[in-house]
């Protein structure tokens, strides 16, 4: 196990480092001056040409990345141009509400996934069945910021039940797990939990299916196994390929949550993105890119020993 | 999007038998649902493309004094924009360019994917570490933040966000496709076809193309209402195509400032975006359950 | 019957005890203003503000102050430059470049340090002077910009300051509301404290730090700070104007960059004030019973003509009639639910930099196109122009519905309008690269907007032709010589009335060469809870949040 783990490990590191050169290239491509969030318009081209110098922009791209990787190395991301805040603190911050909010949409959606797909899987064919892949299919469907939109047309615009924004009264500096501020968490939860809703129930259904429809099944049942044994010999063959699922969405959750933190004016990592690409703040943009990107990787490193942990035969292939 | 890969594989031996596409045709005929479906998008994908021909109002022409009427109002059966532009032409033509931002880069990926797959499936050896690590790349990044992080960097604009989402669609087809191919070369037939003689371009072209396209075939159709939600959502965003275009995600975009005054109409292109999106994965489902000859 | 009119009566005697007895604590509750503003960050909080005039709104004028300040005090007059910290100040009689500025007796910072000559000469220096220890380049660009001819600053003694300017200019009084008073102790302290390589280092972290916990002279002290999320700031009891000491003792700030949010937020009573509501909820807004406020603004949304060789706008006669062939009532109540004001001019009537154009900018459809049948245009003769846009944009209002209008307008004047919609970061950085550039794509026309506090910003950068791109945005190369004196004139006239009777003529000068096509002002509107009392509207961007009080 340990040297699976090692592997796995090793196999990542080029990963991570192919990552950090995307990120940067991707933001350098970026047409436009790099300093339009602190250079007006209308300031002097010798201004602007002094301040490309006291930022580095004026050296060779080869340069900048190296330095910028340099210091990623060593934990500094560098300064936000807009707000002059470390990037790194900014980035963290951020992801931590990003956190809450994926975590709260986690438990809702692997719940009731979890929950439909079982049903559905064991019931197959029957009406159950179609209503649960129905829920499932349109989860995975909707446009989910627009589906934002129409919650908080209805719960905060007409019924005025719940805030349309935010992250709690007092923002997010001052975040506590009581009714005040989990009403703020409600509708953005409930929008980023239909997709991982959707593809969990549809992932067990067909792993339930699958395992039931086996021929072994058929003859523990014919030796007279009790159906919670068979519900267990079902959950344990399950549990690996749901686990990978479950451990992607979530990353996807993390990384992806772009569209449903704009429309809720959630402040995490989204939102940080949304800001940074239309500021133009270029080592805002490529950090918070990369430590998304890392969190992925780790998490996608994390689902796989688990999967190998749980499930021995998958460390041979 | 794993469950559709794993899926797809199964059905790959599936295609060996002669007559089967007229099996899976006939299979999908019978099925209600994929029926429906097909004919929902045949009638937005024609009414797309005959847009010019159905007598609608101009999508561009507005009006200040007739600006977001309701549904049902005589000569705006659907209401009016913003801008008193009518709805319903707006809806239409925008199925052009939503279909176009949304479905083309699934079909560049379907190629530019298919192709390195099968290269890297069938050579094998350091071609394919090269290829699939690359590929592995871009894997390390959730594809909603790759596509908009491509976007922001390239800028607003449709081309930029074709491409963006062209790339990251080409890495999982690839995936797919990699895994298909080496498992069919490892199968008998091709061996059989090796041994008389057939040089590997042959055995790629005939063999190979044909056992393999159709499990890609089917992952990349589950890929177009992904692409269609995420291509709406770059433009969502003020990323994707760029105004007075009628496009359903920027439509969407532009009539938020009305949900207070005519909520319904604002959220018609929504309604849009869902309903091709859910038509094309109900049938996307439909095709891989006729495609699985066990059940 | 009896029963239930008993029960009403004991309710209604507790609920008079409760209030009663609640009464003191209602009181004596801490009072707060929660504003939801149309940034999408905090503007900077270390003294220079980002965010354009926003910024400057929340967390420029709020935590410090300048050397001189604008009168916010008037709805009716228009707003002017008043003095602030500084009491007085005059020009040099020989050398018109120095000028002495006599500071305000016993102001103190908000961590009590005095505020003194000293703190005026490390405020110029900390954008002016590039090996001073507290320089910073961030705060360099939206500073020096806004005072282009402030060189130096020299202590005279602890209450009196020189300023030298790089040439004579009149304008400098009004530039250095720009340029706030933030507390060099405060900042030391942190600098002494900060760990860092080198002493570029230690700076920037210690205006990081001075960033968290800020300390100027203004009305409002910084209290705590979520960054992008919440600003709140409380109420300097010893600020040294006391009849501008807040009413309310806190306010926070909250950025809400998307107007549907905003509204969302105003109308669930999560903030009690919000800057530029959705247009489309105005209606709705009122009918709940909250207030809108709006005032003109010193803001010009205009088409800025191209005069380079073969614009279609050279022909005065062309000029004049696009600016009577629109219809701007029709624009205000049409398109934009009353939320501008028709533009005749940069300046309106009662500003004291109008001056009296001959030219009357309004809609005279028959004058407008009877000079254009004059120029040689007809309904069988179109005239075609082209005008870059945006889809959206600071201070831009609804560029694109507003553009369609003038394009369906101007065609009733036989103009055939081609509207080239660009991105509106691309669009600002061609503002500056001018009409020649291949990126103007060849338009004869732009439509950025610009706000005008300073003559340099509303005139002078248009009007002179040395100002043609690259050096401003003088995007057209007008180049007209009665503006190049009229400007000359402005800026070495030295008595401010006679200064402003200068800029009034060049004004004048401007409105009757029909420069640009002047359409609206904005009118900065702001949607507010019934509670909000005591609030008034200046002309200006600015607001004074010192009067508002909240009633319980």
């Amino acid at each position: 196990m340990l040297a699976y783990i090692a592997r796995r490990i090793v196999y990542v590191i080029p990963i991570v480092l192919s990552v950090a050169l995307v990120c940067f290239l991707l933001v350098h491509i970026t047409p436009g001056d790099p300093l339009v969030a602190v250079l007006p318009a209308d300031a002097s081209q010798e201004l602007a040409a002094q301040m490309r110098t006291a930022y580095g922009f004026d050296r060779p791209l080869p340069v900048q990345f190296g330095l910028w990787l340099w210091r990623a190395i060593h934990g500094d991301l560098g300064s936000s141009i807009a707000t002059g805040r470390p990037v790194l603190t900014e980035v963290l911050r951020a992801v931590g509400n990003t956190v809450t909010l994926a975590v709260a949409a986690a438990l809702i959606g692997f719940t009731l996934g979890l929950l439909f797909g079982l049903i559905a899987g064991y019931f197959r064919d029957t009406w159950i069945d179609k209503v649960a892949t129905s829920v499932a299919i349109a989860g995975v469907s909707v446009p989910h910021y627009w589906l934002g939109m129409v919650m908080v047309i209805i719960f905060s615009v007409q019924l005025n039940w719940l805030p349309a924004v935010g992250a709690g009264p007092g923002g997010s500096g001052a975040w506590g797990w009581d009714w005040e501020h989990m009403k703020y968490l409600i509708l953005p939860a409930i929008t980023t939990s239909v997709i991982p809703m959707g593809i969990v129930t549809r992932t067990v259904r067909a792993l339930t299916g699958d395992i039931l429809s086996q021929d072994f099944v058929e003859a523990l049942r014919a030796k007279g196994l009790r159906e919670l044994d068979v519900f267990k010999h079902v959950i344990k063959n399950a549990a690996p390929t749901a686990l990978a699922v479950m451990g992607l969405q979530l990353g996807y959750m993390l990384g992806g949550s772009i569209l449903i933190e704009t429309v809720f004016s959630w402040p995490g990592s989204g939102l940080l993105l949304n800001s940074a690409i239309f500021q133009r703040d270029l080592p805002l943009l490529q950090g918070t890119i990369l430590v998304l990107a890392l969190f992925f990787v780790a998490l996608n490193l994390l689902v796989d020993i688990a999967q190998a942990a749980i499930d021995p035969r998958i460390k041979r292939g | 999007m794993t469950v559709m890969s794993d899926t797809a594989l199964q059905a790959a031996p599936a295609t060996k038998a002669r007559g089967y596409w007229a099996t899976v045709g006939r299979r999908i005929a019978r099925d209600k649902v994929s029926m429906v479906c097909a004919f929902v998008l045949v009638l937005i994908f024609a009414s797309a493309l005959l847009a010019p021909w159905l007598g609608l109002a101009d999508p561009y022409q507005g009006s200040m004094i007739r600006r977001l009427r309701h549904i049902g109002t005589p000569n705006y059966p659907l209401g009016t924009d913003e801008l008193g532009r009518d709805m319903l032409a707006r809806l239409i033509y925008g199925g052009r360019l939503s279909l176009i931002i949304g479905i083309l880069p699934v079909i560049l990926a379907f190629v530019i994917g298919t192709s390195l797959g099968l290269v890297a499936g069938y050579v094998g050896g350091r071609l394919n570490t090269a290829i699939m690590r690359t590929i592995d790349v871009f894997y390390a990044f959730p594809s909603v933040l790759l596509a908009i992080a491509i976007s922001g960097a390239l800028g607003a604009g449709i081309v930029n966000s074709i491409v963006s989402l062209t790339i990251v669609f080409v890495p999982q087809i690839t995936r797919v496709a990699e895994s298909v191919t080496t498992g069919v070369r490892n199968m008998d037939f091709v061996e059989a076809a090796r041994a008389s003689g057939a040089g590997p371009f042959t055995i790629m072209r005939v063999h190979m193309l044909g056992n393999v396209l159709g499990p890609i075939f089917v992952y990349a159709t589950g890929l177009i209402s992904v692409s269609m939600i995420l291509a709406a959502g770059l433009s969502f965003l003020g990323l994707g195509t760029k105004p007075p275009e009628p496009e359903w995600g920027l439509m969407l975009n532009t009539l938020r400032t009305a949900i207070y005054v005519n909520p319904w109409v604002a959220a018609l292109p929504g309604v849009m975006i869902f309903a091709v999106s859910i038509c094309f994965n109900l049938l996307s489902d439909g095709m891989r359950s006729a495609m699985d000859i066990r059940n | 019957m009896r029963n239930d009119k008993s029960k009403k009566t004991a309710t209604a005697w507790l609920l008079a005890t409760a209030l009663v007895v609640g009464l003191p604590q209602l009181a004596s509750a801490e009072t707060v203003l929660r504003i939801g503003m149309t940034a999408a960050d905090i503007p900077r909080t270390l003294g220079q503000p980002d965010q354009g005039f926003e910024g400057n709104r929340f967390t420029g004028l709020t935590m410090y102050d300048a050397l001189t300040l604008w009168d916010l005090s008037s709805a009716e007059k228009a707003s002017v430059m008043i003095p602030g910290l500084a009491t007085e100040w005059k020009v040099d009689d020989a050398d018109k470049k120095k000028w002495t500025f006599k500071l305000r007796p016993g102001v103190k910072f908000h961590d009590g340090s005095p505020f003194n000559a000293d703190a005026v000469v490390w405020n110029v220096e900390k954008v002016l002077k590039q090996d001073a220890p507290h320089f910073d380049a961030s705060q360099v660009g939206v500073t020096a910009s806004r005072m282009p001819t402030l060189a130096s600053a020299r202590k005279i003694d602890d209450m009196t300051v020189e300023l030298t300017t790089k040439e004579p200019d009149s304008f400098l009084p009004i530039n250095l509301t720009n340029l706030f008073m933030a507390s060099p102790t405060k900042w030391q302290a942190f600098y002494d404290k900060a760990e860092g390589a080198d002493a570029k280092a230690k700076s920037q972290a210690a205006w990081a730090a001075f960033a968290r916990d800020a300390s100027g002279t203004g009305p409002w002290k910084m209290s705590k700070f979520t960054p992008r999320e919440r600003l709140e700031l409380v109420k300097n009891e010893g600020y040294w104007d006391k009849a501008r000491v807040p009413k309310v003792d806190r306010m926070v700030l909250l950025p809400m960059p998307e107007a549907n949010a905003r509204t969302a937020a105003l109308l669930s009573g999560q903030v009690d004030w919000v800057e530029a509501p959705a247009p489309d909820a105005v209606k709705e807004i009122k009918q709940r019973g909250f207030q809108l406020q709006a005032n003109e603004s010193p803001h010009v949304w205009p088409w800025q003509f191209s005069r380079i060789e073969g614009s279609p706008w050279n022909d005065i006669r062309v000029r004049k009639a696009a600016n009577l062939c629109i219809d701007r009532e029709g624009l205000k109540e049409g398109l934009l639910a009353g939320l501008m004001v028709p533009a005749t001019g940069t300046f309106e009537p009662g500003h004291p930099w109008r001056g009296k154009p001959t030219f009357q900018i309004k809609y005279d459809l028959k004058a407008a196109q009877k000079l254009m049948q004059e120029a040689g245009y007809g309904p069988s003769k179109k005239l075609t122009v082209k005008t870059q846009t945006s889809a959206s944009g600071s201070g831009q209002m609804q560029p694109l519905p507003m553009n369609e209008y003038l394009q369906q307008a101007l065609a009733e004047c036989y103009f055939d309008v081609q509207l080239d919609v660009i991105e509106w970061n691309t669009l600002f950085t061609n503002w500056r690269r001018g009409a020649k550039d291949p990126t103007a794509n060849g338009a004869n026309a732009t439509n950025v907007t610009y706000a005008a506090m300073d003559p340099f910003f509303a005139l002078v950068r248009f009007l002179q032709s040395s100002m043609a791109p690259p050096v401003s945005n003088n995007w057209g190369f007008i180049n007209n010589p009665k503006f190049d004196e009229l400007v000359t004139k402005a800026r070495q006239t030295f008595d401010p009335a006679a200064r402003d009777a200068a800029l009034a003529e060049l004004h004048a000068a401007s409105v009757d060469d029909a420069a640009f096509l002047y359409v609206a002002h904005d009118v900065s509107p702001r949607a507010m809870s019934p509670k909000v009392k005591g609030f008034v509207q200046p002309k200006s961007w600015f607001v004074d949040f010192s009067p508002v009080s909240m009633a319980p």
